[in-house]
């Protein structure tokens, strides 16, 4: 048993009333002192049996370095490497999405993919356009209202029952195929652009034999919120400027 | 003990932090590459200078080789050389050969005249138009004719200029 857990039993066995408090409490006071300073005295006993056990354990602990101090350093040291990697995978990141930004915003792809839309619907609405079965001219006519706007939308919806009756009386069928299309302006900012285009037509007459007329047309597109509609179309006749 | 258990759950997000980041990032160069090439697959009108020479090359080209006059069809036959190459010019060659004696015997005159012409490719020294064209045919002595005809044209760029190598009627 401890000097310390005999002065604590008779500290319980003094405050249980046993024995007379007064004097017996100062005493173990003065028990309790002397141990403070044999507390104090101890670490200087200490150097004299602790240099044998410990070179053994500490080799193991951590093989490259002596001292508590130095322990601390490689651990720090590894973890600033692995910050500082983090920082430059960072950076790395940051420099990559900046590039994909610019790349991805650039006007020219913008304005590319513009053109190319253009062209696509263009091509889809002079097909429409270019195609009417006679036994069906309702429906022709709402694929034309489908991919017109402004002028030319205005136009068909003002003539549109009176060229249904007009298909439906010749009874000619035409189916329209876009041979070739350029897009020859594009404004992105105003959302309008022009576009030229050689149709090749096949006619079906309700009577008589087929036949295939080629035509070259410009059309004007306009950007609405379903995609490019055409506003205008013309025939570009010969002698034109 | 007690100094491990804060440390522990720290080990794997920096690692981890490090592999995504870097993943991200090399995600982001090829889809950044990806877009910047698909804006240079095609530079028709996105590159208006290009576009401008080639509309302009092409459009003189088509107008000297689809123009003679029955006295100087040997001028229009050298012009040709100059101006066209590959498939092109062979079809030219065949063409012209028969056209010539046509031309010195009917004292035929033609004048070919671009009235629209737009650029559908445009890609590095290639370029695909399409040109409609007005050519004005009139024997001697006799009214003049106009008719229209559609080119879907490609053309290729050599020493700075613009030589047609390919021609198709439309």
């Amino acid at each position: 048993m401890s000097p310390r857990e005999d002065l604590a039993a008779a500290e319980a066995e003094a405050a249980a009333g046993t024995l007379p408090p007064g004097g017996r409490l100062a005493e173990l006071a003065a028990v309790r002192a002397l141990l403070a300073t044999v507390d104090q005295a101890a670490p200087a006993r200490q150097p004299e049996s602790q240099p044998e056990p410990e070179p053994e354990p500490q080799p193991q602990r951590e093989p490259e370095s002596q001292p508590e101090p130095v322990v601390v350093g490689p651990r720090s040291g590894r973890r600033l490497l692995g910050w500082a990697a983090l920082v430059l995978a960072a950076g790395y990141c940051l420099l990559a999405a900046g590039w994909y930004w610019q790349a991805r915003s650039a006007d020219d792809l913008a304005y590319g993919r513009a053109r190319d839309a253009v062209l696509a619907q263009g091509r889809t609405a002079l097909t429409a356009l270019n195609t009417v079965d006679a036994g069906e001219a309702e429906t022709g006519l709402r694929d034309w209202l489908a991919v017109t706007t402004g002028p030319l939308h205005e136009q068909l919806q003002r003539t549109g029952t009176a060229d249904a009756t007009t298909l439906r009386q010749a009874g000619t069928s035409a189916h329209g195929t876009v041979t070739d299309a350029a897009v020859t302006e594009l404004d992105t900012r105003a959302g309008t652009a022009r576009l030229i285009a050689t149709v090749s037509v096949d006619l079906t007459p309700k009577a008589g034999s087929a036949s295939t007329d080629r035509k070259r047309f410009e059309a004007g597109l306009a950007r609405t919120a379903d995609g490019w509609k055409v506003t205008s179309l013309t025939a570009v006749p010969v002698g034109a400027s | 003990m007690t100094d491990q258990e804060p440390r522990r759950p720290r080990r794997w997000p920096l690692p981890l932090a490090l592999v995504l980041l870097v993943l991200a990032g090399s995600c982001l160069l090829v889809l950044g590459d990806r877009a910047e090439a698909q804006a240079e697959a095609n530079r028709a009108l996105t590159d208006g200078q290009t576009t401008a020479e080639v509309v302009g090359d092409v459009g003189n080209a088509l107008g000297r080789i689809f123009s003679y006059t029955p006295a100087d069809t040997a001028a229009t036959a050298k012009a040709a050389d100059a101006l066209l190459d590959g498939p092109a010019a062979a079809q030219y060659r065949s063409l012209f050969a028969q056209v010539k004696q046509q031309v010195a015997d009917q004292k035929l005159t033609l004048t070919t005249r671009v009235v629209r012409a737009g650029v559908t490719e445009l890609s590095g020294e290639q370029a695909k138009l399409l040109v409609f064209l007005d050519q004005t045919s009139q024997r001697e002595g006799k009214a003049a004719s106009t008719a229209a005809a559609q080119l879907s044209v490609t053309a290729r760029r050599t020493g700075g200029h613009w030589r047609i190598t390919e021609l198709k009627a439309r």
